[in-house]
């Protein structure tokens, strides 16, 4: 961290608050730090829109109910891949992350909920991502990490796959959106070449414009991705990444990584989990598909950072988990308790934590899984454990939570 | 066909100096989505700035029919909501779509350009995001009777409107609101967003009392007894009205007769219009809007009084804010956000409506999503942020260039606009610069005009031609539509 906020604002002579928006600034004073190789922890969110069916994911294979309220989605414990815990098995298109889980660098939090009890896609994403129910907080709990913790480079907060603001992120820091790396680009420098550059940066030197530093950041940020993307094209030990936009941006963020240009926290979009109709049986159907896509692109990622997906921690979140019950299109109807998927280093890993409530009539929640763990306290953990915040920077995050421990991260 | 040419009776815009081209030019850049040929045209033709301001605060004066035409082809755009649920499937976006892609089209062409801002500006304070699957059939009758209708006349009438609006009810979820379990969700932003702010000093209690008051204002749908007549309007039901006393703030009321709750929301909506708090957070925030990031809180104490004399009027408090010695003293204050930059790129370009009523706008709407500032799009019911800090990610200033550019080249030649067929003719009149340094200072003139140039700026944009001296060859062809991209990217263009 370089200056807070607070300070670089007085600096200004700017009082904070002094309008009912945001703060006027959030260009970090020093981009020094660019210059200087960064191996700390990354913190790679995977949004996964829609409402993610976890029962499906994680199956309760031991609970008798599960495949009672499932008569022909339920994964079938035979099926599904062991997971030490005989409650649980994993979807079998996880096979690819088999290795991961046996080996401890990947883990599960089931019954997860959130204080939001919305169905509604839109409301329930909205408190998902604000993390701040009953407060007039207007910015995203990732925002707010950075806000507390970010490095102060351009590349500290990266959003790949999509340029429309994610409401993780969304606030006053600054954020690098891009489609991909490698769309990263000044349109008409490849037939123009450098001059069209040269000539932006400098219309942006000897003048005092508000336009200066976003202008500067963002030249500077074109030509370290351009450097990274041409010393980086390929991926590393023998990791192949599936054909689509979760494997391409997951290479990217593998890019970013190795390239130690300062990330430290990316929002990577992987919707499509509305699975209404046709979410399928162990061995056919939408689930199979896209969650295959899911497990390909994450074992791709670590193969491909090797030793430094160890300083890397990959956590799921989705605004609801599904109806515990079927419906009649075979698929599963909105719902509220899910599961979370980590994977990394420092985990707890090849375990499912969290408390299970069951799937008994009377256990469940409006006919949904209950969340029996805060998602919140996961997200805490995680930023204490892993991204190096003091407990009270952490909870400082998310007004509101007095936070438990999960046992998720070591 | 947009190609500027002297009008019996216009003088041509480079006459403006006549008529104080800096205090013209800087009113236009803060009160229209970019300021046109044809538009300083209008002020010097009306004789002065202040005139040409009146004539925009009286928008059914100003003749629109040219943008009229091309709304023609969103016909949902300002339909009622039974309309729109008689027209198209249940949850569809269509309407929806319609709404943004016409609200794009006047802040491209229409005369009224004043008005659309302040459209814009209340649609943000009143926030309800379009598309969000909620408003599906009742965003558009918002936008045409509570903000289109009341957007120029009292902020009492606006907020009355928009309490009784069936897409304001659906989106902060007062619609399912009843007396036993009060929603709060739209009486805690009718408090903290839309009237006296969250330091106002109201406690929870005021938030669910606000919320008991609201109680009853509730929609009509297929699922509720509603009929394809009535489906997304307004329903009072006196059976979900909490009845009891209620106090919020300094305002109270019996509130007795479960029949009589919407008067009793009138009066309290009528009275959280006309606290000094909420005077102060309207005051603000125009000038916010309109004057800069931080404004001098004396200018927002006056305005904030003309507000209250004015009985909530807005037009009193734009023309003593238009009026006011911190207005004329904050050029080059306000930084254009991706919305109004991308429309004023357009509007510099000469880009007009395409003819054909089956193209629409949805490329751009797009793009400027992509931007992060898709219109009517922000996600939460605060609004986009309108202040600079909001607007300064990497992703942003890049994707802002590069739309630059493809609006230069009029790569979007298939959607609903089209675009100069010889630029260099249209920006550059008929004669030719003689040398690359007239060139440059040709289209900075036209595209900046009136903006400080540094020396070492306009050496840059000459460089990038090469050396100064006759026109190369490839000067007005294939290097001049990244030229003009690079005036478009200038800082100095990037001022509202």
């Amino acid at each position: 961290m370089t200056v807070s906020r607070r300070c670089f604002l007085q600096g200004l002579g700017v009082a904070a608050g002094a309008v009912a928006a945001s703060p006027l600034l959030s260009v970090r004073a020093s981009y020094a730090a660019t210059a200087t190789p960064y191996t700390g922890p990354v913190l790679v969110v995977l949004s996964l829109r829609g409402g993610f069916d976890g029962l499906s994911v994680v199956a309760p294979v031991g609970d008798p109910d599960y495949a009672v309220a499932r008569p022909t989605i339920a994964i079938p414990a035979s099926r599904a891949l062991p997971t030490g815990d005989r409650r649980f098995g994993l979807h079998p298109a996880l096979a690819p992350l088999k290795p991961l889980w046996d080996g401890g660098q990947m883990a599960a939090v089931h019954a997860v909920g959130t204080p939001d009890l919305s169905r509604s896609h839109f409301q329930a994403t909205e408190e998902l991502e604000r993390a701040a129910p009953g407060t007039s907080l207007r910015t995203g709990w990732l925002d707010r990490v950075v806000g507390v913790a970010g490095s102060g480079t351009p590349f500290q907060a990266v959003q790949l796959g999509d340029t429309a603001p994610s409401g993780l992120l969304a606030g006053p820091e600054a954020v690098l959106a891009a489609g991909s790396l490698d769309a990263f680009s000044l349109s008409g420098s490849s037939w123009l070449g450098p001059r069209f550059a040269t000539t932006l940066r400098a219309l942006h030197q000897g003048v005092t414009s508000p336009a200066v530093a976003p202008a500067t950041i963002t030249l500077d940020a074109l030509e370290t991705v351009a450097a990274l993307v041409a010393a980086d094209r390929t991926p590393k030990n023998g990791a192949v990444y599936p054909t689509g936009g979760l494997g391409d941006a997951m290479a990217d963020v593998a890019r970013l990584v190795r390239g130690a240009a300062g990330l430290q926290a990316v929002s990577v979009d992987f919707g499509d989990w509305d699975m209404h109709t046709d979410l399928g049986a162990a061995g056919d159907g939408k689930m199979l598909t896209h969650l295959g896509e899911v497990a390909q692109s994450l074992a791709a990622f670590a193969q491909d950072l090797g030793s430094l997906f160890a300083n890397v921690t990959v956590v799921t979140l989705s605004e609801f988990g599904r109806r515990v019950e079927e419906n009649g299109s075979g698929g599963v109807d909105h719902g509220h308790g899910n599961v979370l998927l980590a994977l990394g280093g420092g985990l707890n890993g090849g375990q499912v934590h969290g408390t299970w409530p069951g799937l008994a009539a009377d256990k469940l929640d409006d006919g949904d899984l209950a969340g029996t763990t805060d998602y919140r306290n996961v997200l805490v953990e995680l930023l204490v454990k892993r991204q190096g915040l003091s407990p009270s920077a952490a909870a400082g995050v998310f007004p509101g939570l007095s936070p438990a421990a999960v046992g998720l991260f070591r | 066909m947009t190609t500027p040419r002297r009008r019996p009776h216009a003088p041509a815009w480079s006459l403006v100096p006549r008529v104080n081209a800096p205090a013209a030019r800087h009113l236009l850049s803060r009160t229209t989505y970019g300021a046109t040929p044809e538009s300083l045209t209008d002020v010097v033709r009306m004789g002065s700035p202040g005139a040409w301001l009146d004539r925009q605060l009286a928008p059914a004066t100003i003749d629109d029919t040219a943008c009229d035409a091309v709304l023609a082809r969103w016909p949902l755009a300002s339909a009622t909501a039974p309309a729109v649920e008689a027209a198209i499937s249940q949850g569809s976006w269509d309407a929806m779509e319609q709404v943004v892609q016409a609200t794009l089209a006047r802040a491209l062409w229409s005369k009224r350009q004043l008005f659309e801002v302040m459209c814009e500006f209340w649609s943000n304070h009143l926030n309800i995001t379009c598309p969000s699957s909620e408003v599906w059939s009742t965003k558009p009758w918002d936008d045409r009777t509570v903000i289109r209708e009341h957007a120029l006349g009292t902020f009492e009438d606006l907020l009355l409107a928009s309490s009784t609006s069936p897409a304001m009810l659906l989106y902060l979820g007062n619609a399912e609101s009843n007396g036993d379990a009060p929603n709060e969700n739209y009486s805690r932003e009718l408090l903290e967003l839309h009237t006296v702010g969250v330091d106002a000093g109201y406690t929870h209690t005021d938030i669910i009392n606000a919320a008991r008051v609201l109680t009853g204002l509730s929609v009509w749908n297929r699922w509720n007894g509603g009929t394809p007549a009535n489906q997304g309007t307004l329903r009072y039901r006196s059976d979900w009205h909490y009845v009891g006393p209620v106090q919020v703030m300094g305002w109270t009321h019996p509130n007795a007769d479960a029949t009589q709750g919407k008067v009793v929301a009138q009066s309290m909506v009528r009275y959280l219009a006309r606290r000094p708090e909420t005077a102060q957070r309207i005051a603000a925030k125009l000038a916010v809007r309109f004057v800069s990031d931080a404004p001098p809180q004396a200018l927002v104490d006056r305005l904030a009084q003309v507000y209250l004399a004015g009985g909530t009027a807005v037009v009193p408090v734009l023309r003593a804010l238009f009026g006011s010695a911190e207005f004329a003293a904050s050029v080059g204050q306000k930084q254009r956000r991706p919305y109004e930059d991308i429309v004023s790129v357009a509007r510099a370009l000469g880009i007009s409506a395409h003819s054909d009523p089956a193209r629409d706008l949805g490329d751009l709407a797009w793009t400027l999503g992509q931007l992060g500032q898709a219109p009517l799009g922000w996600g939460l019911p605060d609004g986009y942020p309108d202040v600079t800090g909001g607007w300064t990610g990497a992703g942003g200033t890049l994707g802002r260039w590069n739309t630059h550019l493809g609006l230069v080249g009029g790569w979007w030649d298939n959607g609903a606009m089209v675009f100069q067929r010889d630029l260099p003719t249209y920006l550059l009149g008929a004669s030719r610069p003689a040398t690359r340094g007239a060139l440059v200072d040709a289209l900075l003139a036209r595209l900046v005009p009136g903006a400080t140039v540094p020396a070492q700026h306009r050496a840059a944009l000459i460089a990038f031609l090469g050396a100064d001296g006759p026109l190369g060859q490839g000067d007005l062809q294939w290097d001049f539509e990244p030229l003009v991209t690079l005036v478009l990217d200038m800082p100095q263009r990037s001022a509202r």
